[in-house]
Parts: structure tokens; C-alpha cells; sequence
């Protein structure tokens, strides 16, 4: 019991990175249904639970500590503060060697340049010298719409509108030619990744280059649950035939045929289907072993660039 | 031609008559294939030489052999005695104590075409790595997996590998030994005891995989000796050959790239197919060699010309430029000294190290030694320098200049 509990508050750190390579293998969503009826059944369900209702329900005693399941809180936080540690749990791609380098590269990458924590939905300025004009560091400015990969292939797209035009930058996260990765906004969204907001209205995703960083006043990371309204179609990539919670009128934009479809897609089973959690995540022992393998450095790292800022 | 072949069929059979009646067995085995009657054959088949030669029966059937408790830890007392307690080296599981009486290895001075050992390793994954110009390129990691020399046999003992596809040339003949080269150390009880007999002359515990390289006689090492990542060094080219991943029954577009047809426009059944396999007229016939769909993958195939951008010693680990060297992740590769012609070592204070990387007592190395073009992870960001590139002139303004002086 004290595992499924756990998982609620794992989860609620969850951000743009998928269930995939931050999920843990020791605790179940099916456990969930065993909750107590304090929490409502559909804020258990939603990958990204939101600090409110955690705050509703205050301290009482249903409510589990984070010291009740194995993992620490700092580890917890780690955990989602840098996804691309975590490798890919592909069993025939797996190698532990492998991961162990990757690893060192990234932690040595890390003391070259501080990487934020930051999540899908996160507004971010980032700052990379470029060839083409070597006098200056070109910026950009934009919202993070999606997070790719693990290890050192990891990446992010980031996307604004400039004169009209919407533009999305790939940068990747190891890239030694990256000079800064500031964060001016941090918050969450409902989905695990953004592409739609290529097909909504250019507001959603504008984003002033002379934004300034937002005072954050409380370790929590706020969840936006902003909903974006699609343009008509035609759209980039068929958006009705996922489930998305931050999109607002997707119903209004299609045909009774693709409804049709939408539903047919639909698949409520999934979340109950142990096998598939077991195939798509890691266990929660190896979690532990490289959090323990990661953390004194990445603490260091972190110490080191407060004191900067002070 | 046939009198000679008839009279050499003859004097065959005569000395495995005389022979057969003093001593081997084996001999009568031979004896009997040679005189077995094929009619609508007319040169008689001698046996051949089956290769690998070293192979023998490998895998044992692992039936239940009742032991107690007490007999399976006397088991593994005594390999322990043998070959050392069980530990983990660099990363690879493997046994203590070092190998018993190796000669010491001598360098060896270059010549042109002087032909090393291979090694083999164990493809362990893809990763990015930064240039210093920022182009990022993609590599391969290969762990070279706990390398011993097994045996060598000298040039004049060494059979060509018959393939039906290629054969040997006939210079190379006579002219290389073959150096066996095993990985990774087992447990004997995994083997059968043919295959842990091979490794008895050497003192070695019997090796997972076994290769044979051909070397120049001149190059060549002692049973015994180890093999690690120090054998080359960054910035060298090598090849890797491998096994390709299994693809199964495929079509054509999958298998050779072709482009299939359009999905609309009136194409009916028609969208992955090959289209015409041939022509009519005088030559109305499939010419052999057409690309056609079939089995896909499982062949050993060879990536030449590949880049060592970085090599970490305390894993053995090289990291080859490319994302496609042969082969699925944790899978055995082999990797051979470059034979592209312009990638050779053409002078000898370019040599690599000749025979092996010979370890000197107190010497260090860093743990990652990368090739001079590579940026490595703990450099500070890149940062491009404004280059003022002088304004080269033309020929018209330059006669121009030289006009207006005048």
C-alpha cells in the first residue's frame, strides 16, 4: 500500500518528459483504485497531478509523506528535474556500460554550464555561439514544446512567433556550442508534449524576446491548465485521434466520421495493463542506484551556481 | 590431364594402403572416402580440411548432473585454484590471477605492409560527440571484451578460408600466420571438453568467442598476452566487421532502397513492387544478380575507414565514427587495422604500436585520450573566433592596380 501511495506523489512531480523513462516499474497506476475516496478518482488518474488538490487535502493522516515510499524526496525531485538521466528501458538496446559513460559525459558537460530544471509548457531563453556570425551569440526565446530522447541525445524544441511567423528551434541539451539555458518561466501543462500549438492561434505561442524571468516565490513548479483553441483545419498531424487534455474545441473542428474514429481509438485498458507498465519503465531498485550514483554531483552543480547568483 | 590425375589417385591410395596397416585411424577414415565410387563424377573428391579448424564442439547439453551443494562449491574451489577468483575487470566479468608464464612481448620495428591482430569487441551502444568546428557526429562505442592471444600458427600451417563467393588470393598465401585471438572468459562448465582443451597449452580459462587474424609473421605475440583498447589510439582509422541485424523476408523498397510507386494517380496493387525485372526481345530472361525482394540481414558485412574519435582505457572502450557499424547492440564485432589504401600507415614514425601496446612499469594514462578534432565534454563551450580573411584580389582588379601605378 505504501508503494501505491508513493506513486501518487512521484507522479505529481511529472512533467513534459513521458510516463515512459520516468515511470517506475515497483509502483502500479493499478494500485491507484485501492485509494481512499478523499481524492477524487480524477485527480488520481491524471498523469500530472496538480499541487491544489495535494494542498486541499492538507497534511491529514490518508495523505502520505514522501518518507513513506523508498525514494527520498530530493531523489523524487531529482528524478524529474533531469529526465535525460534515465535511460531508454528498451531491454535489447540496453547496455550498463554504456550508460555508466554516458552518464560521466553528462555530469562533465554539467560542470561546464548550469542546465536548469525545466518542463513542457516552460518558457526558456537559450543562447548558443554560432558560426555564421562569431562575434555574437545568437538567443532565442521561446515556449518548450516538446522534450525528446535520453542521455546525451537529448533535446527540446522551443517555439515562438516572430514577425507572423512561427518559428521552433531544436537544440540539444549536450551540445557544447549551447553557451546559456535561462528559464524565465516555469510551469507545467497538461500534456506530455505541445505540437498543436503549431495548428492554434499565433497568441498561445507568443512570447516577448525581452522577456523578463518570473520571480518564482515557491519551490513548487505551478501547472498551467490553460486550453488552446485549434485553428480549423487542415492541421499538421491528426490531433483527434489523441486524447488531449489542453486542447479546448477539438470536437467543434471535426467531422462526425473522425468522431467516430476518435472514440474507436480510445484505449481506457491501457491503464491497467501491468505488462505494458513493466515493459515501459524501470524498476525502481536501478532508479535508486544511479539517483545515488548521480545525486552528490549534480547537488554540487547545483550549490555551485546559486552561489554564482547570490 | 586425367592420366596425371588417375596416376595421383593411384599413388594416393597406394600410401594410405601401406600406412593403413601400421598406425592411425584417421588415415582409414580418408582411406575409405577416397575409394568410394561416384560415376558421374570424374575427379575423385579428396576430402578437405574443414575450417575453422580450430572448431570443435562448443556448447555441451546442460543436463542435471546431481550435485550437492558441497560438490558445486568443490567445482568452483578448483577452477579459482586454476584461473583465479571470479572479478570484474574493466567492466567485463572475467577471472583473477594473471596468465601463467607469457613471455614477455618485444617491439617490433615497422615495414611497409606489416599486417597487426585485430581484436574483438562487443558493440555497446550509439552516442553523439561535438567536434571542435561544433558539427556533431554520431558514433559507435566497442568494447574490446577481455582479448588473450590462444595460439598462432605459422604461414606454412595456415589453410585459406574457402568461401564460395571469395577465394583467397595466392599472394597472400604462405605470406600470413594466423594469430587465434579469444573474449571473454567463462566458466569451463559451460563448455565441453574439447573446446576447454584448446585453451590448455596457454593457461588461459576457455574464452567465449574465438577469431582468427591473419598477421604477419613478424608481428606476432605469445600465447597468453593480453589485448585492450590501448592497441590503438584516437585519431587511427580502422574497420569493423560484423554480423548484420536479422531482417527477415523483405521487399524491395526496404531491402534495396527502391522507391516503389506513387499511392494515388490510378497505381493500383503496385505501390512497394519492383516494376520490370527484365527485358524481352533476344534476351528475354532475369539477368542473375537482379535486386529482388528475400531475406534480408545476417550476413557478415565490414565497415571500412572508420575514425577513432576517443578511447577510454578503463573500460576499453573505443568510440568509432559512424551509426551504422554492423551488427545489434551487445553484439560481437571485430575490429581490423584500416585496408583502405588511403587511410594506410605509410611511415614509420606513424607506426602504430607494433607488435601490441607494450605497458611500461609506472606509466598512466588519462582515462579518455581523444583525437585531436574532437571536442571533449568537460572543454569549456565553444566559441567561434572572427577570422579577418584577406581580400584576395582578382585578375582584372589586380591589372588594374598595376595600371593605375604605371
Amino acid at each position: 500500500m505504501a508503494s501505491c501511495l508513493s506513486r501518487l506523489c512521484l507522479t505529481s512531480r511529472l512533467g513534459g518528459k513521458t510516463m515512459r523513462t520516468i515511470g517506475c516499474r515497483g509502483l502500479n497506476t493499478s494500485h491507484i483504485s485501492m485509494m481512499p475516496k478523499s481524492s477524487s478518482s480524477e485527480s488520481t488518474t491524471d498523469n500530472s497531478v496538480e499541487k491544489e488538490s495535494s494542498k486541499k487535502r492538507g497534511k491529514s493522516t490518508q495523505v502520505p509523506s514522501y518518507e513513506q515510499g523508498k525514494v527520498s524526496r530530493s531523489g523524487v525531485e531529482l528524478r524529474f528535474k533531469y529526465p535525460e538521466m534515465f535511460p531508454e528501458p528498451h531491454m535489447i538496446w540496453r547496455n550498463p556500460i554504456k550508460e555508466k559513460l554516458e552518464r560521466k559525459d553528462m555530469l562533465a558537460r554539467r560542470s561546464r554550464i548550469y542546465i536548469p530544471e525545466f518542463y513542457v509548457g516552460s518558457v526558456l531563453r537559450v543562447s548558443l555561439s554560432n558560426f555564421h556570425q562569431a562575434d555574437k551569440t545568437s538567443t532565442f526565446v521561446g515556449i518548450c514544446i516538446q522534450r525528446n530522447e535520453c542521455g546525451l541525445k537529448a533535446n527540446f524544441i522551443l517555439r515562438n512567433v516572430i514577425d507572423n511567423l512561427g518559428v521552433e528551434v531544436k537544440i540539444e541539451l549536450y551540445d557544447p556550442r549551447l553557451l546559456k539555458i535561462e528559464v524565465l518561466r516555469l510551469e507545467k501543462r497538461l500534456d506530455t508534449h505541445l505540437r498543436y500549438l503549431r495548428d492554434a492561434p499565433h497568441e498561445f505561442s507568443t512570447f516577448p524576446l525581452d522577456m523578463k524571468p518570473e520571480i518564482r516565490r515557491t519551490d513548487d513548479v505551478p501547472l498551467n491548465r490553460i486550453k488552446v483553441k485549434l485553428n480549423p483545419r487542415p492541421w499538421t498531424e491528426n490531433w483527434y485521434k489523441y486524447d488531449f487534455k489542453g486542447i479546448d474545441n477539438i470536437e467543434d473542428q471535426i467531422t462526425n466520421k473522425m468522431n467516430r474514429r476518435r472514440i474507436q481509438l480510445r484505449k481506457p485498458w491501457e491503464k491497467y495493463d501491468m505488462m505494458k507498465t513493466y515493459r515501459e519503465t524501470l524498476p525502481e531498485e536501478e532508479i535508486n542506484e544511479i539517483l545515488s550514483e548521480i545525486k552528490e554531483d549534480v547537488e554540487e552543480h547545483e550549490q555551485k551556481h546559486r552561489r554564482r547568483i547570490n | 590431364m586425367m592420366a596425371a590425375l588417375r596416376a595421383r589417385a593411384i599413388s594416393l591410395f597406394q600410401g594410405i594402403l601401406c600406412n593403413s596397416k601400421s598406425n592411425s585411424s584417421a588415415l582409414d577414415v580418408r582411406f575409405q572416402v577416397c575409394v568410394t565410387q561416384v560415376r558421374s563424377h570424374k575427379i575423385i573428391q579428396i576430402p578437405r580440411f574443414r575450417h575453422p579448424y580450430w572448431h570443435v564442439r562448443k556448447d555441451r547439453s546442460h543436463y542435471s548432473e546431481n550435485l550437492t551443494a558441497e560438490n558445486k562449491e568443490f567445482i568452483q574451489e578448483t577452477i579459482a585454484k586454476e584461473f583465479g577468483p571470479p572479478t570484474v575487470v574493466s567492466g567485463v566479468q572475467t577471472y583473477g590471477s594473471p596468465v601463467k608464464n607469457v613471455t614477455k612481448v618485444e617491439p617490433v620495428e615497422w615495414f611497409p605492409g606489416i599486417r597487426r591482430t585485430s581484436t574483438i569487441a562487443r558493440k555497446i551502444g550509439i552516442q553523439p560527440m561535438w567536434l571542435k568546428d561544433g558539427t556533431r557526429v554520431m558514433c559507435t562505442l566497442l568494447q574490446i571484451v577481455d582479448n588473450h592471444v590462444v595460439k598462432y600458427n605459422p604461414p606454412e600451417n595456415v589453410i585459406p578460408l574457402r568461401r564460395r563467393e571469395k577465394v583467397v588470393p595466392k599472394k597472400a598465401l604462405g605470406r600470413y600466420g594466423a594469430l587465434v585471438v579469444g573474449a571473454e572468459s567463462a566458466d569451463p562448465q559451460e563448455f565441453t571438453k574439447n573446446y576447454c582443451g584448446l585453451f590448455r597449452e596457454s593457461g588461459l580459462p576457455p574464452k567465449r568467442r574465438l577469431a582468427r587474424f591473419l598477421i604477419s609473421p613478424q608481428a606476432v605475440l605469445p600465447p597468453g598476452t593480453p589485448l585492450n583498447a590501448m592497441h590503438y589510439r584516437a585519431g587511427d582509422y580502422v574497420d569493423v566487421t560484423g554480423f548484420t541485424i536479422m531482417r527477415g523476408f523483405q521487399g524491395v523498397m526496404k531491402r534495396w532502397g527502391f522507391k516503389g510507386m506513387r499511392a494515388t494517380h490510378g497505381v493500383t496493387k503496385t505501390h512497394r513492387r519492383p516494376g520490370n525485372i527484365g527485358a524481352g526481345g533476344g534476351k528475354a530472361r532475369v539477368w542473375p544478380g537482379k535486386k529482388m525482394p528475400g531475406h534480408m540481414g545476417g550476413k557478415t558485412r565490414t565497415l571500412r575507414g572508420l575514425k577513432i574519435l576517443r578511447i577510454n582505457t578503463e573500460y576499453n572502450v573505443l568510440y568509432v565514427i559512424g551509426q551504422n557499424v554492423p551488427g545489434q547492440i551487445n553484439s560481437y564485432t571485430y575490429i581490423h587495422d584500416c585496408l583502405l589504401q588511403h587511410r594506410w600507415v605509410r611511415e614509420a614514425k606513424d607506426a602504430r604500436p607494433l607488435p601490441t601496446y607494450i605497458p611500461k612499469e609506472g606509466e598512466t594514462h588519462p582515462e579518455d585520450i581523444y583525437a585531436a578534432d574532437v571536442h571533449p565534454f568537460d572543454g569549456s563551450s565553444i566559441m567561434y573566433e572572427v577570422v579577418d580573411t584577406p581580400t584576395v584580389r582578382t585578375g582584372a582588379k589586380i591589372a588594374k592596380a598595376k595600371g593605375g601605378k604605371k
